[in-house]
């Protein structure tokens, strides 16, 4: 960009392209435009946090299963990466202000470092649902043989099984080892599964008559003249905690996609940075990429606390 | 001619405007407020607030990350020193996603029992 500009600086800024007035009108074009791709970028993601919203809002309990089945220190602690990944973003745009290339060149390199970690740690967790059978589709998990102390025979056996016991616990403590005591399942097939312990949050809404519309008929095996008797169906239920290891799934994939996108981008970014590209005049790339960086902070922002802490409350009752 | 460039740059426009961001302490400071909202939003959802009215929890850690969020775009995004221009599509950004919002949940919260599911 800054080469094209080259020939026309007999009466420009360097930098500056020879349609703009001057570097603040080229600035804020350019700003605009970044904008108008992250409003767009509001709506893809909003589009997905609409199907949450109507989903969660139909089968809360669910939701609340699906979400104490994610680690919270793990989702705690990519947040917080994020977040200093955010500041050394905001930090290099300052010292591109300052035309201070050493500085951009660390700044870049620190947060590439982060956006690795907050990869490597989301690495982690997907390996930790396809172990434990929460990846919703059917035969896309770890196939665990039969052979264990677990007797579960047919299918709708399998869909009961507790890998999680430790989990809530360790994250409600704060542990950074939640993987300790934990007991694996036979899961010949592969399939999406879920834990007995899942169930105790229907019941506590059915005791506690705060169950929806949607779940009264959603979790229920259907007695006499087709209505709901009140018997939790293991299966019906399931797959409404199928829904939300989807939700998740989707949106921290297309997150990652996104931060993956982002560190290519740094990269180039580092290169230019390295080539002294960026001065007090010319720093739009910096700040642009910035922004992006930026919003993909806010959407983990959003869903850190919508998928990993929806459902702890309910535990508190029980230990802690 | 690289000592014409120099005046120009001392008297740049772009300059002048970003010596009114909020400088190294106030980057740190902001991150600051970021990490104390995080760790803020993680303990508040071990605190079960559904008893004072249904949806507390979500109402709370909405409210924190909305705060995050404000934070985030008015300083680490310089969306406060931008022009009218910027503000605008911004703010437009976020109506349209709550008109998505409302719009889609003025169907399914209306909706009889049981017609979502079979």
């Amino acid at each position: 960009m800054a080469h094209s500009a080259d020939a026309h600086e007999h009466y420009h800024q360097p930098g500056l392209q020879h349609q703009f007035e001057d570097m603040k009108q080229q600035e804020e074009s350019v700003s605009i435009g970044m904008w108008m791709f992250l409003v767009q970028e509001i709506m893809f993601f909003g589009g997905l946090f609409t199907v949450y919203l109507v989903f969660r809002s139909r089968f809360p309990m669910a939701f609340a299963a699906g979400s104490n089945h994610l680690d919270a220190f793990w989702g705690g602690l990519n947040t917080l990466v994020l977040i200093v990944s955010s500041l050394t973003m905001a930090l290099t745009v300052y010292y591109a202000q300052k035309g201070n290339r050493n500085m951009q060149v660390i700044l870049i390199v620190l947060t590439m470092i982060f956006g690795t970690v907050f990869l490597g740690v989301k690495a982690i967790e997907y390996t930790d649902k396809y172990n434990h059978g929460t990846v919703p589709v059917d035969g896309w998990n770890k196939r665990i043989p039969e052979g264990g102390a677990t007797h579960s025979s047919t299918a709708e056996h399998s869909a009961l099984t507790l890998p999680f016991e430790t989990k809530a616990s360790a994250a409600a403590a704060t542990d950074a080892e939640p993987h300790e005591s934990e007991v694996i399942h036979p899961n010949p097939q592969g399939r999406f599964m879920i834990e007995a312990k899942d169930l105790e949050l229907v019941k506590q809404a059915q005791e506690g008559k705060f169950l929806t519309d949607a779940e009264k008929i959603g979790y229920f095996s259907n007695g006499e003249g087709n209505k709901p008797d009140g018997q939790i169906d293991v299966a019906k239920f399931r797959d409404k905690v199928r829904i939300f290891f989807w939700i998740y799934f989707v949106m921290t994939g297309l997150h990652a996609i996104h931060m993956i996108i982002g560190l290519g981008v740094m990269l180039w970014l580092l290169w230019k940075a390295w080539l002294g590209a960026f001065t007090a005049e010319y720093f739009s790339p910096v700040e642009t990429a910035g922004l992006y960086w930026h919003f993909v902070d806010i959407v983990w922002i959003f869903l850190f606390p919508l998928l990993y802490l929806l459902g702890r409350h309910f535990l508190h009752g029980g230990g802690h | 001619m690289a000592h014409q460039t120099e005046q120009q740059n001392t008297h740049s426009h772009a300059q002048e405007d970003h010596e009114e961001h909020i400088g190294i302490p106030g980057y740190l400071a902001i991150f600051g407020i970021l990490v104390v909202g995080t760790i803020l939003t993680y303990f508040v959802a071990t605190i079960d607030l559904d008893g004072i009215f249904p949806g507390a929890n979500t109402l709370v850690a909405l409210l924190i990350a909305f705060t995050k969020m404000t934070f985030v775009v008015l300083y680490f995004m310089h969306v406060r020193w931008q022009s009218k221009l910027i503000w605008l599509t911004t703010l437009a950004g976020f109506f349209w996603l709550a008109i998505m919002f409302a719009f889609v949940m003025q169907d399914y919260l209306t909706r009889g029992s049981g017609t979502f599911t079979n």
